[in-house]
């Protein structure tokens, strides 16, 4: 996650400034189902899933909106949430929010978790359900990726909650609610909510919070939770769960560090392992095998790591697959050893086939591209492995000195350089080019330093939440990334202290990454921003969206994303429609007819991009930031396209509680 | 902005000469002495190279000296020889190289006039 970082761009009216791969190929058993695989919903008409399909393409087949008429796209609603913040949560809310579009209703979860549904062709509210989560939840930022819904095969047609909405708050919440009415399903849990702080230990608000949407397998609710980071060693577990979708109760957990013995919960007077690497997004469920797909995050205290645990050091920054009924491990991918950069696994893995395997392609914060095997978690593109690596001073023995990396496809750039320093004026560039040389840099994968030191790409990504969107019968995967570094530095106990940098506790909240337990805190400059005007130190394009063949890895065309209208210097908007590549979070929606969608860049325009060309077709200026995973459906014949326009905190993209569709005119 | 109501053998040229001159001996002093410190630590020798030849020019400048545009000049060239080896057609590289470069050339074309007539007064 980050902390603050805003876009950027040129100067408006400034003149008179005048200045590897540790994939254990363990044999997929054929899981022994309790449940029977349930028959996927289709995405076209519906929206059904997060991802838009079961294997989260984020590909919709319509067609009816084509590169031709594009431009005649007009706004069909406006929906306003009515979750705005009050007061002084408001430098917290990035909603991201993500609805399903089933039938002819909408579902979807506001910032502060409040499940609605609204008619999908007139923005009408259907019904709401307010499940009352405290602002002093709110952890990083007050987020609401997506819900999922779940259709309980033994239950009555006409029965309560039949088919079921299922919601998680920031306060670890599991919620179910009937999808017709919004009524909390009395069947689940306790009056409709299961409560996940159960194992995790003392309650600390914010510290414990869930974002994603949860996914749905074999009548199994699968969820982790964001377990805030750089807190201290002694933080929640990172344990994900299985839930019984009808009942609410634990089917399984899996707790990297003791699956045999925290499978059915912690023994009494026990929590779950604590400290250990937690799924803050969403994962992905083959329900025909059987398989949940787990991208994992890296343990509590990011950027120290002599004190992990051997299983932490197996499982951290990796993409593991479980048996969905059972909860046991089946193999695990590691994208990077001893990560002590936070390149958390943030991106939701799509299912495809590739090279005639059941794939899963999983996209990385450091930028890196993988597609493996789904079965057996083993490479199916080249995986390479980058050596002799910096050490560090810090932790000499426990950095890693070789790294896996993708030789088929990667997102991330070419290693910074002097000359990448950037500015306004040649004054501000060569306060960053002496910022640079002061820093310690080694290129990809430095490790930490008591001395600023600089981490590209830094830790939004590449690919971050948004995932990418695959376009199978093209055989196309469209990526959206950043390219941006952070400069951090690692800070003494006594410094950490000085600073009032402190972990969060029931009394009071945190303070800085504090890494408690670790010898050092830490501090993040997130995208680098210069000292004297609050650009960026490094020159743009500080994001941008690329179409990759999968047949190749290649890139088709790669450009910039995002417009310089929103940023400046000093905060000014200098009102330029230049496309600078800006900063960007959130994903794509692909169509058949060859568009993608997509907000994310933080000039707050919402977009269609031809497929074929990169080339932008139309934009709409959105009310705040889209920060946010499109979605489209169709209603009586007409196909929409939608996004939720919350604003992000970290982007400063502003807030906003609207949810827009568009549609071409009559 | 170049012109001058008069003009004096105590002030050869008009207060419009004398400002961009000051603007130019000060962040000519700022590059130079940053550009020193980016040289100290490994960088560029453009900065401090630059600095110094805005520094004088502003120094010229003051002293209604024609010698300044010519100066200015052989900075601005080898200030594009040099962003364009570093960066070529990237324009947003650009931004920082040349932007502010360019309008003090601008500015100080503008003071030719002025200039000229500084040194005329000299004979």
């Amino acid at each position: 996650m980050f902390a603050s970082l805003r876009l950027t761009g040129l100067p408006g009216a400034v003149l008179a400034a005048l200045i590897g791969l540790a994939a254990c190929p363990g044999l997929a058993q054929d899981t022994a189902s309790v449940a029977a695989a349930a028959p996927a919903s289709e995405v076209g008409t519906d929206w059904p899933y997060y991802g838009g399909d079961a294997e989260a393409r984020r590909f919709s087949p319509l067609a009816q909106i084509t590169p031709e008429n594009v431009a005649r796209l007009e706004r069909a609603f406006v929906y306003h949430t009515g979750d705005l913040p009050p007061g002084d949560t408001a430098g917290n809310y990035a909603p991201e929010t993500t609805p399903l579009k089933i039938g002819s209703s909408l579902v979807l979860c506001s910032a502060m978790n409040i499940l609605i549904s609204i008619n999908a062709a007139t923005g009408a509210e259907n019904w709401r359900y307010d499940p009352e989560v405290p602002q002093a939840a709110i952890p990083y930022g007050a987020t609401c990726r997506g819900v999922a819904t779940y259709t309980a095969p033994d239950l009555a047609a006409d029965a309560p909650c039949k088919r079921r909405v299922i919601g998680t708050t920031l306060d670890a919440r599991l919620i179910a609610v009937d999808f017709a009415t919004g009524r909390p399903c009395e069947g689940f849990g306790s009056g409709g909510q299961v409560d996940l702080w159960d194992g995790i230990g003392e309650k600390i608000p914010g510290f414990y919070a869930l974002t994603a949407a949860p996914t749905v397998v074999r009548g199994i609710i699968v969820t982790g939770a964001q377990v805030k980071d750089g807190q201290a060693e002694d933080a929640p577990s990172g344990v994900v769960r299985g839930f019984d979708a009808v009942t609410g109760a634990l089917v399984w957990a899996w707790d990297l560090a003791a699956p045999e013995e925290m499978r059915a919960g912690p023994p009494a007077g026990k929590t779950y392992t604590r400290g250990t690497p937690n799924m803050w997004t969403t994962a992905t469920a083959d329900e025909a095998r059987g398989i949940v797909f787990l991208p994992l995050g890296n343990s509590a205290v990011d950027y120290y790591g002599s004190n992990r645990s051997q299983a932490e050091n197996t499982y951290a920054t990796s993409l593991v697959a479980l048996n969905a009924v059972t909860g046991e491990e089946l193999w695990h991918f590691q994208t990077v050893r001893h990560d002590l950069w936070d390149y958390d696994l943030g991106s939701q893995p799509t299912l495809l086939d590739f090279k005639g395997r059941p794939a899963v392609l999983l996209a990385s914060k450091q930028g890196d591209l993988f597609i493996l095997d789904r079965e057996t978690g083993a490479p199916l593109t080249e995986v390479g492995e980058i050596t002799d690596l910096p050490q560090g001073k810090i932790e000499p023995d426990f950095v890693a000195d070789s790294q896996p990396v993708s030789l088929w496809a990667t997102l991330r750039k070419p290693a910074l350089t002097e000359k990448r320093m950037w500015g306004f004026t040649p004054i501000d560039q060569l306060y960053c080019r002496i910022r640079f040389r002061q820093a310690v840099y080694d290129g990809y994968l430095t490790p930490p330093s008591t001395r600023n030191y600089i981490q590209y790409p830094g830790y939004i990504g590449g690919s971050d939440w948004g995932s990418v969107a695959v376009d199978v019968a093209r055989g196309l995967v469209i990526a959206n990334y950043n390219d941006i570094p952070n400069l951090n530095r690692l800070v003494s106990r006594a410094e950490a202290d000085a600073a009032g940098m402190r972990p969060p506790t029931a009394q009071a909240g945190d303070r800085g990454q504090p890494q408690v337990g670790a010898p050092y805190g830490a501090r993040t400059n997130a995208g680098w921003r210069s000292g004297l005007t609050d650009l960026p130190c490094s020159q743009p394009p500080y994001g941008g969206i690329t179409a990759i063949d999968l047949q190749t890895g290649e890139p088709i065309w790669d450009r910039p994303l995002g417009s310089a209208r929103r940023g400046g210097p000093f905060g000014l908007p200098s009102m330029l429609p230049f496309e600078i590549g800006t900063p960007n979070n959130g994903g794509a929606v692909v169509t058949a007819s060859g568009l993608i969608f997509i907000g994310a860049a933080a000039d707050n325009l919402f977009r269609a991009i031809d497929i074929e060309s990169g080339e932008t077709l139309w934009t709409d200026a959105l009310p705040a930031g889209g920060q946010a995973n499109p979605i489209s459906y169709e209603v009586d014949g007409r196909q929409y396209v939608l996004i939720s326009a919350g604003g992000h905190h970290a982007l400063e993209t502003g807030v906003s509680d609207a949810i827009i569709a568009y549609r071409l005119p009559d | 902005m170049t012109r001058t109501s008069s003009s004096s053998a105590a002030r050869p040229v008009g207060w419009s000469v004398k400002l961009l001159g000051w603007v130019c001996v000060l962040f000519g002093l700022l590059l130079f002495l940053g550009g020193i410190w980016l040289i100290t630590l490994g960088g560029s020798w453009y900065y401090g190279l630059a600095g110094l030849g805005l520094l004088v020019s502003g120094v010229l400048l003051n002293h209604g000296s024609m010698k300044a545009l010519w100066l200015y000049l052989l900075v601005w060239s080898a200030t594009l020889a040099w962003a364009w080896w570093e960066s070529g057609s990237d324009w947003w590289a650009q931004v920082p190289r040349m932007l502010s470069p360019t309008v003090i050339l601008v500015l100080m074309l503008a003071c030719v006039p002025a200039l000229a007539r500084a040194e005329r007064a000299r004979g």
